[in-house]
């Protein structure tokens, strides 16, 4: 099967800025979770993809497809939440809906009236009128109502409040039982994503930092102090280290690995402990480049 | 099936999601041939990725508690007593681990440490 997107070289570049040349790709019915600071390029990356900015090098392809303008088809597999919800805005959010429906021979009218109850959203307003939870409750409902292959979510629970997030959750938790949808999901609130998530690509200063399945992050990451004599720790798994006379604190990549040096180095009263998927986050992004990379 | 998942151990997801199937199985909860929920059905249920409710199944497989049938999906499967302990002691070596370790580190004696887990079944026969 192919797969659900393929970047291959792709260059975006803005005065000052460079996202890429960006090379990965997602298999059908994962969850990519894709985390950066604000300006890291998660939004441009999404640009690219839905064809909403043309970039300067590279190419696309959604489900084998190739993202170009003139064929936009791709288009029809894909369900998108950007960062800016844009409605006919004296439009109702029954009138937006049906605006779109035609542009998508798989819409259903069934499901997005579901979805608009499940939300709570009342229809019959004017997209104005809307609150800001409710925006983006109506875009999620475009954006699912075609049952598309590959939900591209650009922040989508920002300004809803805790039910509802937990109801989107659900809602997308619900998309992924049929096994080949795929979700790629760009968030700086790893707390959302820490769940959905099959793997995570860490973006900065828009180049991926490092791609890896959740679980082998949490699994390996630790961290670990111990008392030696000496000062100098130089282990490569190391990626923190503090030390206090003999008392020393390290973060490790890969704590079987530090362990054995550290034991072959004579290290007394090991003790580790697991971090969360937060403070591993952290610690990437202080500029871990050297990561394992799935 | 109820799992009882939690965010805030120490566990990882994937290690509760096996704990919890697998102590179901050994207590006779699931008896031998019992479907278990598809991954995709499990992960749903319990909001937690395909990849960690898979890493579980796995576990379980090669522990040897459950098998899959191709295209059928997942089952518990038959297990002889002498499994059954040799997996406790197993278990027990790896939640002992590290409490173990510690009590040396702050100073007990193997001896001393012998004599915590004989006052521990003697507290647990007592209270029933």
């Amino acid at each position: 099967m192919s797969k659900a997107f393929e970047f291959h070289d792709v260059v975006k570049t803005y005065p000052g800025f460079q996202l890429g040349p960006l090379n990965f790709d997602l298999e059908p019915g994962t969850v990519l979770g894709y985390i950066g600071p604000n300006g890291s390029g998660k939004t441009t990356t999404m640009h690219c993809l839905t064809g909403l900015v043309k970039c300067n090098g590279g190419e696309m392809k959604v489900f084998g497809r190739k993202n170009s303008p003139h064929h936009p088809e791709w288009k029809l597999d894909i369900g998108y939440v950007g960062d800016i919800h844009v409605f006919y805005e004296r439009w109702t959010g029954e009138r937006n809906l049906k605006f779109l429906s035609q542009f998508y021979p798989n819409w259903s009218h069934t499901r997005a009236e579901e979805l608009a109850k499940r939300f709570e959203l009342p229809l019959n307003k004017r997209a104005k009128d809307l609150s800001g939870g409710n925006r983006v409750k109506l875009s999620l409902v475009s954006a699912l109502a075609h049952s598309p292959k590959l939900l591209l979510l650009d922040e989508p629970t920002s300004g809803l409040d805790p039910v509802v997030r937990s109801e989107v959750l659900d809602t997308l938790f619900e998309v992924l039982e049929d096994g080949d949808r795929a979700i790629f999901y760009s968030t700086h609130i790893l707390s959302d994503i820490s769940r959905l998530a099959d793997e995570l690509a860490f973006l900065n200063d828009g180049q991926i930092l490092l791609r890896t399945a959740k679980d082998d992050l949490t699994d390996r990451w630790r961290k670990i102090s111990f008392r030696l004599a000496k000062d100098d720790v130089a282990v490569e798994s190391v990626v923190y280290h503090h030390s206090d006379g003999k008392d020393h604190q390290v973060i490790s990549s890969d704590f079987k690995d530090t362990l054995n040096r550290l034991k072959a180095l004579g290290a007394e009263n090991i003790q580790e402990n697991r971090m969360t998927i937060d403070e591993i986050a952290v610690q990437i992004m202080k500029g871990v480049k050297n990561g394992t990379t799935a | 099936m109820i799992l009882n998942l939690t965010d805030l151990s120490d566990e990882p997801l994937q290690s509760q999601i096996a704990r919890q199937i697998r102590a179901m199985i050994l207590n006779g909860d699931l008896p031998a041939d019992t479907d278990l929920p598809s991954i995709r059905t499990l992960a749903r249920e319990q909001h937690v990725s395909v990849i960690t409710v898979q890493r579980a199944y796995e576990h379980l497989i090669q522990e040897g508690l459950i098998h899959s049938r191709r295209g059928k999906g997942f089952f518990v499967s038959e297990l002889e007593d002498e499994k059954k302990k040799e997996m406790a002691k197993r278990r027990l070596y790896e939640n002992l681990e590290r409490p173990v370790l510690a009590a040396k580190a702050e100073g007990l004696s193997v001896r001393e440490i012998h004599h915590t887990v004989d006052v521990i079944v003697e507290n647990g026969k007592s209270a029933g």
